[in-house]
This record gives C-alpha cells, structure tokens and sequence, in this order.
C-alpha cells in the first residue's frame, strides 16, 4: 500500500468564498445617479453635467449633440445668458464655479464650425404657426421641426431673432453667429416668414385657422414711461428703442451727456452702446449694486469701460430749455425693507435732490408686452398672456411662452419657455394625456425641480443613466476630500481701446484648452463617470467593473453593507438603502 | 484633473478574497488587499495573533491567495526569518516574506522578536496594521492605544494615561533599510511604499494605521474619512526613514486640520474635556515638530 503523507499542520485547501458574508448587512449600496444643480438651475433644460461629462472623454460630437438636443442656440447663451446654472455649480461651495458659459459657448462654436446632421422624428401632417421669432420662437419652432412637425415662424420685424437681434449689442452677440443659428433651425426645414405683422397685416381670425397649433411670443417691446412731466421733451428718449436704432445700424445722435435710467440688462446695454457713440454716460439706479437685475459681468465691463454708475438715485423731474432737454433732477433714495421682490424696497429721501446736467436720458426701467395685439379671447394674467408650464393658454390650440407671458424676463427662460410649449403642443396635437411617451408625467421630464428634458420626452436621452433619481445632488452629499483646488479660467477680453472704439465682441471666451480644463473641473455631480474609488476602497472585494465600461457589479452575496463605497464616492452616486425593505 | 484620479495606479488583480471575517467597515482587510497587490502572488504571509488570524477565515479556508502561515503571538519576525532562511537554503531569494501583525504583535508581545530580527538586518517585510488596541479579544489597551483612548481596560473614568509608543522612532534606532507609515486613505502612497519596500534586501517595516469601527466607536463607513482626517490633523503623519537616519515627509501639502473633528467623531474619545483635547494637541504638536527636526537633519 502507498504511504499516505499527512502534512505536520492543518493545511486550508478552500478560500472564504463559501463563507457568503452578505447575510451580515442590513444596508446595501445602489448604483443610482441623481440629478447635478446645473442641470436643475438652467431654465433651458441643458444636460450640462452630461455634456461636460463627454468632453472630458473627448467626445466633442457627442457633446455637441447632447447640448443642441435642449438648446438651439448655444453660441448665443454661452454669451448673453446670466447662467444661473454657474450660481448653482456646487463647485462655487469648494472654490469657485466650473465657467460653464465658457464651455457652453465653445461648444456652440464648435457647432458652427462642425456642424451635425440633425436627428428628427418621423414625419407629422400637422403644421404649427409661430407668432414672434425671438428665443421662445426660435426654439418652439426647432424643437417641433426636431419632433416631426412643419413649422412657419412669422416676425414683424425684417429679420428673425426678436430681442437677441433688436435689442442686444453686436458687442455682446455677434450677428454673424446669432444668423449661424438661425439658419441651423432653417435647415430643419423651418420657414420664417418675416416683416409681416400678424394681428394687422393677418388678421388672427383667419390666421389661427391656418394652422393646427399656434404659439404666440411676440416679446414684450413697451418701455415703461418714467412717469414724469416733460418726458415727452426732445432728448428724452426710451433706451429699448435707442437699442433697437443702433442695431439696425443707425446712429443716433445724443450729445456730450448721457444717462441711463435703470438698473437692468437694458440699461446696462444703452449705456455701453451710447458710450461707444461717444457720450459721457451715467446709469441711475435707485438700489444698490447688490439689488442690480443685470448680469454682474455686464456691470463690470460697463465700468471698466468708463460708465459711471449712480446707486441709491432716481429723477423726478426734467429741465428743459428751448424744447430740449438740459439736466435732470434726481433725489437719493434709501433702502427699506424687502418688497415682493425680496429687494429692499427703494425710498427717497426727501430734500436731498442733486442735478445732473444731461443733454440725452435714456430710459431703461423695463418693457411691457403689447397685450392689445394679441390673439381675441386670450386670457390675460397682471402685464401677460396667461399660460401655464406647458404653454396652454385660455384658447385651444393656442400657446404662449416668453415675456409675453409672466415669465421671468431672460433669454434662457424664453428658450426654455419655448422648449416646454413645444411639449405643450406635441402632447396637445398627439392627444396625450398628461402621461408622456413613456407613461411620465411631467415632473419626471424635470430635471429634479428644473426645466423639462427633451431627451426625456423624445425617450431618447443619449447619455446611459443607472437607476436615474431624479432629485439633486447637494454639495454635502459630495465627498470632495478626492478633489484638488483648481482656480476657475477667466475670459479673455478684447482691450480697453477696442472695446471703447467699436462694436467689435468684448468677452472672448476661452481658448479651447482652457474651456476643456473648465470641463474637467466639473465634479459630474451625482453621475458615476467610473472613477473605480467605490471598488478601490471595498474592503470586501465585493465591487467589480463590468466589460465594456458598463458600470460596475457589487457581489452582495458578500457585501457587509460598510456604506464605504457610498461614503467615498466623490459625486453622491451611490445610495445606501434599507436592506430587506 | 480635478479630482485625483487613481485608477490607473491600482493593479487590478486581487490577491485576496470575499467572504472574510473582518467587522464591516474594518481597515485591516483593505490595507492587506493593497499591500498584495503591490507584492504581487511570490510572497509568503507570517501572521501572529490579531484580528487578521480569524479575518483570515476558519480552516480550511484562507482569503488569501498566497500562502499564510499562522504562528504565536510573539514570534511573527522569528517566524519569517526562519521562512526566509528556508527560501534562501532552496535558492529563493524572489519570494517576498511578509510578517503581517496587529499593533499587540508589534508594539507589545512581538516587540522582542522584531528588535532580533530588526538588529539581525533579516530579508524579510514587517508590516504592522495598527488598530490601536486589542481589537480581537475586546478592545483591551496597548502600547499603541493613544493617550486619553478609552478602551475596556482604560475605561473613561481611567482613560489610557500614557502616550502611544513612537513604534517607527524604535524601529529607526535599529538602523534598518527603510521604515514607513501609510494609511488606506492614501491607496497609492501606500502602494508606492510597498513596492519601494520590495525592492530593499534587509528588514523593511511598514506601519499603517488601521481605523476600527467597533474599537474606536465610529460609524463604519467612515473607516477612509478616519485615516484620512489622522494624517490631515498630523495624529498618523506619513513618512518614510532610510537605514534609520534620512526621515522624510511623503505629504504633499503642509497644511494641516484641526485635531478636535478627528476626536470628536470618535466614541473612544467622547470623554475628553476640551483641555485634555488641548494637550493631545500640544502632545501631536510637539512629535510632528520632533518629526521636522528629524526631516531637517536629514537634508
């Protein structure tokens, strides 16, 4: 018989494997991706966060493509927009916030320069009129050709663009690139009609029967009055159509002195155009710079371009000789307490009056819509068409968006007005019920409490989400111990000189380098980009990472349920949850 | 970059399996999982008596996919230098042994067999995961169990009265090739050591700080927040010392955190007052400013 050899010590043959350690958790981790504040901030509706995420891959066609899905015109609100969606970057609570204007702009370039082929949904009989070729216009009109529909945008005015093309300075949005952007929504098979004035030059009765929906954002075009005797006198003037004048390439005459009435965009605008017409210009506010409604960047470009700002004033009465005007009175004011605004209400000061020798004042205290053009039998809410989030008006078939509505007065607003009546009227011409495409309401067409996605209503979102929540991702749910301190690029700008001498573009935006640096600076908040912490910190061996960057397996037959993997996660993309519940 | 990207740093085969016993949210399991991986599968494990003897697995089972010899609680060096000296009369000098200890097996019952070993220069890796505490047998205080801990020996009315064993300052008055500290917060430095480590013929010590959710009182997924916050607070600083006399910092920013969040969130410090938290202050001051002089001499 052989001998049997029996090793001197107890000798394991097996692994732990059997032992399934799983049985121990009463937690367990999730793979679930959650909605970045960018996202939810911008009143467009852009997957920010998911195009940042394809530019740090280099996916530059990709991410271009994400961001025409929500926005049609991004080379423009990479310029003009406020981007509430930086106010939101949770990187502003660790150093300062990604410049997503920046990289938003480089990519509406790059779309210009590189353009993609449009995917558009199977073809639809029905044919919508759009009223008013402004951003609200402009993108209901892109957003249904893109679902199928045959659109006519009709504008009173001789070219489409509404406000982006009347009221900005060339400045701010060269025309080269806001036509660029027109003539890609031409392209989907938009066709504008402009110069034609409907209400007047068709009437609605007969236009509305044109059509099988019809979307009104005719803008809001009034300048409010001063409410001052003598306005009417020569020199005084309302600054939206001193803007609108420039624009077309006149050139008004105003004079050595210049003061702007308001605190707004408008404001700020006429200042820095009647500047580069040669004035001496002064803005009167009546708030301080804290209270100021226009673009913190504007403001400072206007001041280090000369305009003197005035805080804490406001006219109350005009002098004039010979018919024109001379100087204007003004009392100081002082804060009170909040109004419904949440601004500290302005109050003057009585007896405390300066003069300021003028020869034009532009008037910029904002814009009333011109209701009595409208569609008869449209219900009116305060200064606006009433509409509610989808665009439905008081009238079937007949949608609003943008400020001729209560809307918050912004160009992105106005697109993202225009992206939701586009829902408004697929639904409405489709005949959905409330549920969408996939038996989704509304709310889940939100980025968490955000504008709608149109990935989502089109069922098509490019971007692969695992177990999408959607709710937002707070700063504190980050673990930024995994991050490094990273200062923000600033835009480049044009020199003093050549700012002051001309229309020519100030803000020249980042150099491609620096915009992609911007990119990689982006956290991906509640978006797992596959960083491999969850598996590299398991002290259970029980995270793998699937073929084909699919993501990654937890073997819970052995995960303890720690919650390490969810705690170290630098973008709140894993979620701990009651095990058995 | 942004964010610190490691991935491509880590190998990504695993040298140890699931289905451990380690507590969940325990350190030991992951820092032996990344020291494996910078050995690589020609290594021998020597493990005296810690929590890694039952995390190991019951026989017969092993979580380790190299061999492991269990052996008694003072003997993990003279264990391995007996190993080496096998590997050596077989002509193996390739193959990495590696004494795998707690802080008891290091600081206190192994001490004796390591200075030998240590003094005798002996090829072998020494690493010590270090939990602070006789965490297997009940939390019961060690000489590494830091001043002020309470453990169920130094209940809080009697808190640990001495100050934690400066292990790696012992180790440096043997002279041996190369000493460091790491903690699994810093996958990489860890790994970086590691492999400098095996690359060294002599006696290499390698002390990693281990956080214990259950011994130290703190909810378990915050077992990386711990380390990391010990070394940003200076409590564990991360260092390395050549043949005993070159120390230097492996950190790459000086700045340093407060030592009360580090406490605080700890339920074995829940006792102190803000003045004893004060002199552990002053206590962590005054070795990091030892540490520097030791850092200065150097250069």
């Amino acid at each position: 018989m052989p001998e049997r050899r029996v090793s001197p010590v107890a000798v394991s043959q097996t692994s732990t494997l059997v032992t399934k350690t799983g049985s121990w958790k009463y937690i367990r981790p999730l793979y679930q991706d959650r909605v970045a504040p960018c996202n939810a901030g911008c009143p467009v509706g852009i997957d920010i966060e998911g195009y940042m995420s394809l530019l740090r891959e280099g996916r530059w066609d990709e991410a271009r493509d994400l961001l025409l899905l929500e926005n049609p015109l991004p080379a423009t609100t990479g310029r003009v927009c406020h981007h509430p969606c930086e106010t939101s970057c949770n990187r502003r609570q660790f150093d300062e916030p990604v410049s997503i204007h920046a990289v938003e702009r480089m990519l509406g370039d790059y779309a210009l320069e590189h353009p993609p082929s449009l995917t558009r949904a199977a073809e639809r009989s029905e044919e919508v009129g759009i009223v008013g070729s402004g951003p609200a216009g402009l993108a209901c009109a892109y957003h249904l050709a893109r679902l199928g529909y045959g659109v006519t945008v009709f504008d009173a005015a001789p070219e489409p663009g509404g406000m982006l093309r009347l009221g900005i300075p060339e400045y701010r949005l060269p025309r080269r690139l806001l036509d660029g952007e027109i003539e890609r929504i031409r392209a989907l098979g938009v066709s504008f009609q402009c110069g034609v004035r409907i209400g007047q030059d068709v009437p609605w009765r007969s236009f509305l029967g044109l059509f099988d929906a019809v979307f009104v954002s005719t803008g809001a075009h009034l300048g409010k009055d001063l409410g001052l005797q003598k306005e009417n006198v020569a020199g005084v003037r309302a600054g939206l159509a001193f803007l609108k004048a420039v624009n077309r390439g006149e050139r008004p005459e105003l004079g050595r002195r210049v003061v702007v009435v308001g605190g707004g965009n408008t404001a700020i605008d006429c200042a820095r155009t009647a500047m580069r017409l040669g004035a001496e210009t002064v803005v009167l506010y009546r708030r301080t710079s804290a209270e100021m409604p226009a673009i913190p960047d504007e403001i400072e470009e206007a001041e280090r371009e000369g305009v003197q700002l005035v805080f804490l004033a406001a006219p109350v009465a005009f002098h004039a000789e010979d018919g024109r005007l001379r100087a204007v009175e003004c009392v100081r004011m002082r804060l009170g307490d909040a109004d419904a605004s949440g601004r500290r209400r302005p109050i003057p000061v009585p007896d405390d009056r300066f003069t300021i020798e003028v020869d034009t004042v532009l008037s910029a205290i904002g814009e009333n819509a011109d209701l009595a053009g409208l569609p008869p039998e449209l219900a009116v809410q305060e200064s606006g068409v009433a509409a509610d989030a989808l665009g439905t008006t008081s009238r079937a078939g007949v949608f609003a968006g943008g400020d001729v509505t209560n809307a918050a007065r912004t160009v992105a607003d106005a697109l993202g007005a225009g992206k939701r009546a586009a829902v408004g009227i697929d639904r409405y011409l489709r005949r959905l019920s409330d549920d969408g495409p996939n038996g989704t309401g509304l709310p889940a067409l939100r980025f968490g409490n955000g504008n709608i996605s149109m990935a989502r209503w089109r069922d098509a979102d490019p971007v692969h989400r695992i177990n999408a929540l959607n709710e937002l991702v707070e700063f504190d749910d980050l673990n930024t111990s995994h991050f490094r301190r990273v200062r923000r690029r600033r835009d480049d700008r044009l020199s003093l000189a050549e700012s002051r001498g001309g229309f020519a573009e100030v803000n020249l935006g980042l150099d491609h380098e620096d915009a992609v640096s911007e990119a990689l600076r982006c956290f991906n908040c509640g978006v797992c980009n596959h960083c491999d912490l969850c598996l590299i910190f398991c002290p259970d061996v029980a995270i793998s990472r699937r073929a084909n960057g699919g993501g990654y397996d937890i073997a819970l037959e052995y995960c303890k349920g720690c919650g390490v993997c969810a705690e170290e996660c630098p973008r709140g993309a894993l979620t701990l949850t009651r095990e058995g519940l | 970059m942004s964010q610190v990207m490691i991935a491509d740093r880590v190998p990504t085969h695993e040298l140890m399996t699931s289905g451990h016993l380690a507590c969940p949210g325990c350190a030991a399991p992951l820092a032996m999982r990344l020291v494996l991986k910078a050995l690589g599968p020609q290594t021998i494990v020597v493990m005296p008596a810690s929590c890694w003897s039952i995390i190991a697995g019951p026989w017969p089972q092993s979580s380790l996919k190299v061999p492991l010899y269990h052996t008694a609680f003072e003997t993990g060096a003279a264990t391995a230098s007996g190993v080496r000296a096998a590997l050596d009369m077989q002509g193996d000098r390739d193959t990495t042994v590696m004494v795998w200890a707690g802080d008891g097996g290091t600081f206190d019952i192994g001490l004796q067999a390591l200075s030998g070993a240590a003094e005798r220069n002996e090829d072998i890796l020494y690493c010590c995961y270090d939990n602070e505490a006789y965490m297997n047998t009940g939390v019961q205080r060690s000489s590494a169990t830091p001043r002020g801990a309470w453990t169920s020996t130094t209940p809080a009315s009697h808190p640990e009265a001495s100050a934690k064993k400066d292990i790696v300052a012992v180790l440096a008055a043997h002279h041996i090739p190369y000493i460091a500290t790491a903690t699994v917060a810093y996958p990489v430095d860890l790994l970086e050591k590691v492999k400098k480590a095996k690359a060294i013929r002599g006696t290499r010590f390698l002390h990693i700080l281990s956080p214990c959710p259950p011994g130290w009182k703190f909810p378990d997924e915050a077992t990386i927040e711990l380390a990391r916050m010990a070394v940003a607070c200076r409590v564990f600083p991360l260092l390395e010392i050549e043949d005993g006399v070159r120390w230097r910092f492996t950190m790459d920013d000086d700045t340093t955190e407060p030592l009360q969040p580090y406490l605080r969130c700890q339920g074995r410090f829940a006792h102190l007052t803000d003045e004893q938290i004060a002199q552990f202050q002053s206590d962590v001051t005054a070795r990091w400013k030892w540490i520097e002089r030791q850092v200065a001499a150097s250069e």
